[in-house]
């Protein structure tokens, strides 16, 4: 019945395809993401974006160029510093300096607030049609190049050194793999927001860690948490009038909340009930 | 010139008491920031200058001013507990909790919000803070926070160094580790909430990881660590106050003053990155005559602790290149 009144209008529908994209590319990439903790390397990337979309919408350009160019500034300066002290510190740097740099040149335009604010959490339900087919482009192009390469981005990921032993191009992978978080960054965060796409990057792929085993099933559980975030998300945020960006992010986590409590193997309800009967083995 | 820098912008009271709130924090976050730097703590800390957000939200609904520093304290205690709690499931990194915590905690924040009217106001000042219309109790309130952590950070310095080179050998000696970690991560938060409201969480960041880690480009001595830190800090915001001023009053460009102070410190922290191997080159050629202090150096520093395991455990170190490469 929530579901139905997301259909009514041609703005909501376009936002619920706009979420549903967004959600499968993100869940799909944030396998990777999770698996090899880079995390707070694509929080990095989300706020460092900022200065070129500031750029690019002063000088009258593409936004998408503009964030693009700057996310690979952004992975070219973290990769070239974190051989000079901890990759940590290097990624916070980088953030909190990228994102003041892009909040600098915005003090200095007028009208400063709302294009912020849309920025960091996304207007959803003002996605243009143009953004659509962008979003559904870039979801194509990064699916098919980790269904591509998926085996040995997941080598990679598990065991490095085994994989270079193998012959494989490691370092070129590698970027690779930033260069697709970058795409993904880059589509989602003019249409969603930083916050947002961070949350549907992590959350679903960390969900499906807690049910999963393998790679694969966890990857096709990412995708489908992350489409069920973004409409339930849009349909909360309907029925109650709230910021759809908030309600997205807030059902991601919500799913994976209840994850850890009731998954099978790690859940705290699984575990609950299995202790006794671990405790009592040795003795009898 | 001297008269420019130091006299002209701070003629007018509300730029004395931003110039005193940002030395005071840039002091306070110097300190702190040596721990968060050489923990690599630089994630918890974004994420708890995220997730005190709702309670901002909160406690500013329920009583106004007053009620956004307990609020927002409120929302760091807990974070910090739920932290811990999930990174107690083996299958859910430390790194992916943090995610997370920090977006799942904005994003109330920002639902919350988003039912009132002043909405992206509220947003930006949260996000930047308003440092130039501090009062005199936000004063009170960050010196009082000042002295009680560098109170506990004194007490308790030996032990938290310890711990951040070698949690093992912490361990065997009876430390209660985990007790240090929640203490440490209690500091990083009490002083993320003392500069929330005045400088806004982007600058929290900044200060907080910016300072160490030019001060950990410029030295290996851990006693140096601080004091760098908090020159730095210091220096940083000041200078940033001064473009800020300068540019918006002298030259028409207006230039937030908040996001200024980050710019100035990553200029020192970019001008650390190209002093710092001259610095270290000239050092090395001293200390190779003098190999008994050659060692005590090489002990000192988390290169070596990342050597024995430290890294290997997943402390929010990614699985790329870590550490200490310039560590001779």
């Amino acid at each position: 019945m929530i579901f139905t009144s997301l259909l009514s209008d041609s703005y909501t529908r376009r936002a619920l395809l706009e979420a549903v994209l967004v959600g499968a590319l993100c869940g799909a990439v944030g396998v990777h993401v999770v698996l090899r903790r880079l995390s707070f390397f694509t929080m990095a990337m989300t706020h460092a974006t900022f200065p070129g979309v500031v750029l690019a919408a002063i000088m009258g350009l593409n936004l998408y160029l503009g964030s693009a160019v700057f996310g690979v500034l952004v992975v070219l300066a973290v990769a070239a510093l974190s051989a000079r002290g901890d990759n940590a510190s290097v990624t916070g740097v980088v953030l909190s300096g990228g994102f003041a740099l892009g909040v600098l040149l915005l003090s200095a335009q007028a009208g400063f607030t709302k294009d912020l604010t849309a920025y960091l959490v996304g207007s959803i339900l003002t996605v243009q049609p143009a953004a659509v087919v962008t979003t559904g482009v870039t979801a194509a192009v990064v699916l098919a190049l980790l269904a591509l390469l998926g085996k040995e981005l997941v080598f990679g990921a598990f065991d490095r050194d085994a994989m270079v032993a193998a012959g494989y191009p490691a370092g070129r992978l590698d970027l690779v793999l930033l260069l697709l978080i970058e795409m993904t960054i880059v589509t989602s965060v003019p249409a969603v927001g930083t916050i947002l796409s961070v949350a549907l990057i992590v959350a679903p792929a960390a969900t499906a860690r807690l049910w999963c085993r393998s790679v694969g099933a966890m990857t096709a559980v990412a995708i489908a948490v992350g489409i069920a975030s973004g409409a339930i998300g849009l349909a909360v945020s309907r029925q109650w009038s709230v910021a759809a960006g908030g309600a997205i992010v807030l059902t991601a986590a919500g799913i994976f909340a209840l994850s850890l409590v009731v998954a099978p193997a790690v859940g705290l309800l699984v575990r609950w009930f299995a202790r006794p009967k671990l405790t009592r083995q040795p003795t009898g | 010139m001297v008269n420019r820098l130091l006299v002209e912008p701070f003629a007018l009271p509300f730029m004395q008491r931003a110039l005193v709130e940002v030395l005071l924090l840039g002091a306070v976050a110097g300190v702190v920031g040596v721990f968060v730097v050489l923990r690599r703590l630089a994630f918890l800390s974004d994420a708890l200058t995220h997730t005190v957000f709702p309670g901002v939200v909160i406690g500013y609904l329920v009583s106004g001013e007053s009620g956004i520093v307990p609020g927002a304290l409120a929302f760091a205690v807990l974070s910090a507990a739920l932290f811990t709690a999930l990174t107690a499931n083996r299958r859910v990194n430390q790194d992916a909790a943090l995610a997370i915590l920090l977006t799942s905690f904005f994003a109330l924040g920002v639902v919350l919000v988003s039912r009132r009217r002043s909405y992206t106001a509220d947003l930006t000042a949260f996000l930047f803070g308003r440092v130039l219309t501090v009062d005199a109790t936000q004063l009170i309130q960050t010196a009082v926070v000042v002295v009680g952590v560098s109170v506990v950070l004194l007490a308790l310095r030996k032990e938290l160094v310890l711990r951040a080179f070698d949690p093992q050998a912490a361990r065997a000696m009876g430390y209660r580790v985990g007790l240090l970690d929640l203490t440490l991560n209690l500091v990083i938060a009490v002083v993320v909430v003392a500069a929330v409201k005045a400088v806004g969480t982007i600058l929290v960041i900044a200060l907080l990881v910016v300072p160490a880690a030019t001060a950990r480009l410029l030295s290996d001595r851990l006693v140096l660590l601080p004091a760098i830190a908090i020159t730095v800090g210091m220096l940083g915001g000041w200078l940033g106050l001064v473009a800020s001023y300068e540019a918006s009053i002298n030259h028409g460009v207006r230039l937030a003053s908040g996001a200024t102070v980050v710019l100035a410190l990553v200029v020192f922290y970019l001008l650390a990155l190209v002093v710092g191997p001259l610095g270290r080159f000239v050092r090395g050629h001293r200390l190779r005559g003098h190999r008994l202090r050659g060692h005590r150096l090489r002990g000192l520093l988390p290169a070596d602790a990342a050597a024995v395991g430290e890294s290997s455990d997943g402390l929010l170190a990614p699985a790329g290149p870590t550490t200490g490469a310039d560590i001779r």
